[in-house]
């Protein structure tokens, strides 16, 4: 990819989607929202794969295009760009508890790319990125609730 | 099943195992106020126009 083409790349993240043993429960609305996100120019999907975990932690991996019933998703694999390599499986597999299928997703986050790019042209570089986990809002939401009632 | 081979010796992007995130379905799940309740404070708190105290 060129240079210039990377300046506009957006920030590429993943999630590892866990279904425990028994629990999954497979509609097609998952693909469906997805493909919604992908049309309406939200992400872009960069690779999926689907992980196994056996009882023994035994991990096994399987293409998108390997599974059976494609649903919505059809429009989604013929794009992906295969980043993952074999040595990510085992990382990103490392998150799973034994028993357990997981949903690997690779996307671009397009909404960012403009300002992504925008903060590059301006002189920034991103420096940290996270996620504040909906459990820490709680616990400070229940730290301030604390406060409060001392307080009173 | 097998990956495909361009996926096999190729230099990875996931540098290190990734550690399991705590579920968020947990968290509503644990002691204190319902679930319903904790989520109805959880929004009112990512609500425009909150201010934070210092």
């Amino acid at each position: 990819m060129p240079a210039e083409d990377l300046s506009e790349l957006g920030p590429v993240d993943f999630y590892v989607i866990e279904f425990p043993a028994g629990e999954a429960n497979f509609t097609g609305e998952m693909a469906e929202e997805l493909v919604k996100l992908v049309d309406a120019g939200i992400i872009r999907v960069i690779d999926v794969l689907i992980l196994t975990k056996d009882a023994d932690g035994e991990i096994d991996a399987m293409e998108l295009s390997d599974v059976p019933d494609l649903g919505a998703l059809v429009a989604i694999e013929g794009q992906l760009a295969e980043l993952l390599a074999a040595d990510d499986v085992v990382n990103l597999a490392a998150a799973m508890d034994p028993g357990s299928v997981a949903g690997v997703l690779v996307y671009e986050n397009l909404w960012a790319a403009p300002f992504a790019s925008a903060a590059r042209r301006a002189g920034g570089q991103l420096i940290a990125n996270g996620r504040i986990p909906i459990q820490a809002i709680i616990a400070s939401l229940e730290a301030d609730g604390a406060l409060e009632t001392e307080g009173a | 099943m097998p990956l495909r081979p361009a996926r096999i010796g190729r230099v990875g992007v996931v540098r290190a195992p990734v550690a399991k995130a705590a579920v968020v379905g947990a968290a509503v799940a644990s002691p204190g106020p319902s679930p319903i309740v904790k989520t109805a404070v959880v929004a009112a708190a990512v609500t425009p126009g909150r201010r934070r105290r210092i």
